[in-house]
């Protein structure tokens, strides 16, 4: 041992001044007196010590954060020095707790469910969006197997069986509408980083691929099945002319409705192109509702009445055809939905906002509210028997849509069961220039459709 | 008693528990599957795969009960342990009656109903309330895999919904077979596919009440809801 610290001397210098103390009194006042100071003078010292012993002991039992006891004398030194021990640490582990909370952070901010398993595939820890995903709860789960809360039976045969190059994708157990996209990382020992990924809208757009074919299929297939039907009636029976005129007929019915399946999913196919630019061009509204009126004309054959109202004159900016093609869809539904004696309008306005509205009004069957918002969906028949036998491919206000998005423009339609329904597209005011009004060709007509209360208007907003 | 001795019962009661789980999240999935046959997906397997579903979960029925038996005879657990052994066997039991029911759904969902009206009863309210009979079953496993009292009440409370769901599905269907008689036959195959999911209700609770029998040691069988709660709150 070296040099003693200054603290043992200073602990000393007490003990040491009682002594020398109780020495003199002995000298002056007898050995008795000398010793009676003695006593008292290192019974002081002791039970100072003692007290302070007491505190440092009841510390040491306390909370970790218990404030370290102030001391006297050679304690205060020592106590001190415990001190900035203490804070030194503390300083440490709030810095220590800085990061881990920043790390924890970032990973709370990504947006895939996480959870780290332990060699035993228990749960380690979950972030917020793995909560979420797979039901799993912090604060009850961890230390828990996560496949007994994770129990699809084809999870749990992807993460035992150990091989992790491909993720599985399955269905959330919490709920069914959600699909979620499942890959294990293994990493440091034996631990495995599990990811989760909400895919309901990647899986939604595999599975409108998938229908997408199955239902051209299908169209295309039920006509063929006809005319080859009557193809081999006609080679094998011995028919009367009057026979064999009908069965033509009927074959020529259905090539028709082939050719005009086919005629829809190649403009629909131009539509969506990339390499096919919007051919701009300026042209008068009121001649493009005039030529689709015409055509109405010839596809009603007089058993609906057709009014056109043209309130305001304007110059549109887009693609005529395309938007005669859109225009042509929406008013050969209103006269196949409506039945004979119904009424349809025509309608073109300039709202306030600079918007062009083209409007097709009619009192026909109408639609129910939840079949609405799907619509322009491909093949999406409200009623198929009826669709079908009405001449339409399925794929009309696809095509609407399409043409639409093209142009930036929007459809909304309303429609009450029974009484009739108003489909309305809405140019943006970019594509609108307001001309003086023309001649109005048509005696003037009550403006049913032109006049839809915005607040019942159920925007079916083309999303690409 | 040595301490690898110890270690392997221990693995071996975490397998038993382990082994109702993966039961259970087979009936979830057949019973998720039968709830999309009632919704009217037609994707041609679902109601084949529901029947392998049920001889797989037979099976498991099979090897669980081997698993538990043996368990008792090696073992000879008591106490917590002992608990646990009983209320396995009890909730593979339950399981099993789901797998069965469940298939009974699926094979009514198939059938054609010829009247719309019918149809709307079959692929609305009987799958929104097997919908919640899943939620039901799934909520009470959750509870068993996390030996949490306290899902047990809410089962309970939720059982009570399925059980109101079931008497406005009769409700509905004799108003329609008075109006039409024709009606009455495939509206009877209603009324027993809804029994089938009241009853999966009532073995998810069934097994809601195990869990509550296996952490407290209490037995809260014909229990209602609000005293579980207080047994709950006092033990």
């Amino acid at each position: 041992m070296g040099r003693p610290s200054p603290l043992l001397l200073q602990a000393l210098a007490v003990p040491a001044a009682v002594l020398a103390v109780a020495a003199i009194v002995a000298f002056l006042a007898g050995g008795a007196w000398g010793f009676g100071v003695l006593a008292i003078g290192w019974g002081g010292v002791l039970v100072h010590h003692v007290r302070h012993l007491d505190r440092l002991t009841a510390w040491s039992a306390a909370s970790l954060d218990a404030r370290v006891p102030e001391g006297t004398g050679v304690w205060r030194a020592a106590f001190s020095g415990l001190y900035q021990r203490v804070r030194t640490r503390r300083a440490h582990e709030r810095d220590l707790a800085h990061t881990i909370e920043r790390f924890q952070s970032a990973a709370e901010a990504i947006p895939d469910g996480m959870v780290v398993l332990d060699s035993q595939d228990r749960i380690m820890w979950v972030n917020l969006r793995a909560q979420l995903l797979l039901g799993l709860s912090a604060d009850q789960d961890v230390g828990a197997r996560l496949v007994n809360l994770v129990r699809a039976p084809a999870f749990v045969r992807y993460l035992e069986a150990g091989d992790y190059r491909d993720g599985i994708v399955i269905d959330s157990q919490r709920d069914a509408a959600i699909t979620l996209a499942i890959q294990v990382v293994p990493f440091g020992v034996a631990e495995k980083l599990l990811i989760a990924r909400d895919v309901t809208q990647m899986e939604a757009v595999a599975r409108m691929r998938r229908d997408f074919i199955a239902n051209v299929s299908h169209e295309l297939k039920t006509p063929l099945t006809v005319i080859s039907g009557f193809i081999e009636t006609l080679q094998e029976l011995d028919l009367d002319e009057r026979q064999r005129a009908r069965f033509l007929e009927l074959m020529r019915e259905q090539s028709a409705s082939m050719q005009r399946l086919v005629e829809d999913l190649l403009t629909l196919s131009a539509l969506e192109s990339e390499q096919n630019p919007l051919a701009e061009e300026s042209f008068p509204v009121g001649s493009l509702v005039e030529a689709v009126a015409a055509d109405a004309r010839g596809l009603s054959q007089g058993r609906h009445e057709l009014h056109v109202d043209v309130a305001d004159g304007a110059l549109v900016q887009g693609s005529r055809e395309e938007l005669a093609s859109a225009f042509g869809n929406l008013v050969s539904n209103a006269i196949r939905y409506t039945p004979a004696g119904g009424t349809i309008t025509l309608g073109w306005r300039v709202d306030g906002d600079g918007s062009g509205v083209f409007s097709v009004t009619d009192t026909g069957i109408g639609i129910n509210p939840e079949h609405i918002p799907r619509l322009t969906e491909r093949f999406y028949r409200v009623d198929r028997s009826r669709s079908r036998a009405t001449g339409g491919t399925g794929l009309g206000l696809a095509i609407v849509k399409h043409v639409l998005l093209r142009h930036g423009a929007e459809l909304e339609i309303t429609s009450e069961p029974g009484k009739g329904s108003v489909f309305a597209v809405r140019l943006p005011a970019r594509r609108v220039r307001r001309i003086a009004a023309p001649p109005d060709p048509t005696p003037a007509t009550p403006a049913a459709g032109a006049g839809t209360p915005a607040a019942s208007r159920q925007a079916a907003r083309s999303t690409p | 008693m040595p301490d690898h001795t110890h270690k392997q019962f221990d693995t071996e009661m975490e397998a038993i528990r382990s082994g109702v789980l993966t039961m259970g999240g087979l009936v979830e999935t057949q019973l998720s599957r039968a709830i999309a046959l009632l919704e009217g997906d037609e994707s041609g397997s679902l109601a084949a795969q529901v029947s392998a579903d049920e001889q797989v979960i037979n099976q498991m029925q099979v090897d669980m009960d081997l698993a538990c038996s043996q368990i008792i005879a090696k073992r000879q657990p008591t106490a917590i342990d002992l608990r646990m052994v009983l209320t396995v066997t009890k909730i593979v039991n339950d399981l099993e009656r789901v797998g069965d029911e469940t298939k009974k759904v699926a094979k009514k969902a198939t059938q054609e109903a010829q009247n719309s009206r019918l149809a709307q009863v079959r692929c609305f309210d009987a799958a929104r309330a097997a919908g919640r009979a899943k939620e039901m079953l799934q909520l009470a496993l959750d509870g068993f895999a996390r030996l949490d009292v306290n899902a047990a009440a809410e089962v309970i409370d939720m059982d009570d919904e399925i059980d109101a769901a079931f008497s406005a599905i009769m409700r509905q269907l004799i108003s329609y077979m008075m109006e039409d008689p024709r009606t009455i036959t495939p509206a009877l195959e209603i009324v027993f596919m809804a029994k089938s999911i009241e009853r999966i209700g009532d073995h998810a609770k069934n097994i809601a009440e195990a869990v509550v029998q296996v952490v407290k040691g209490i037995d809260v069988r014909h229990a209602t809801a609000e005293q579980i709660r207080a047994e709950v709150a006092e033990s």
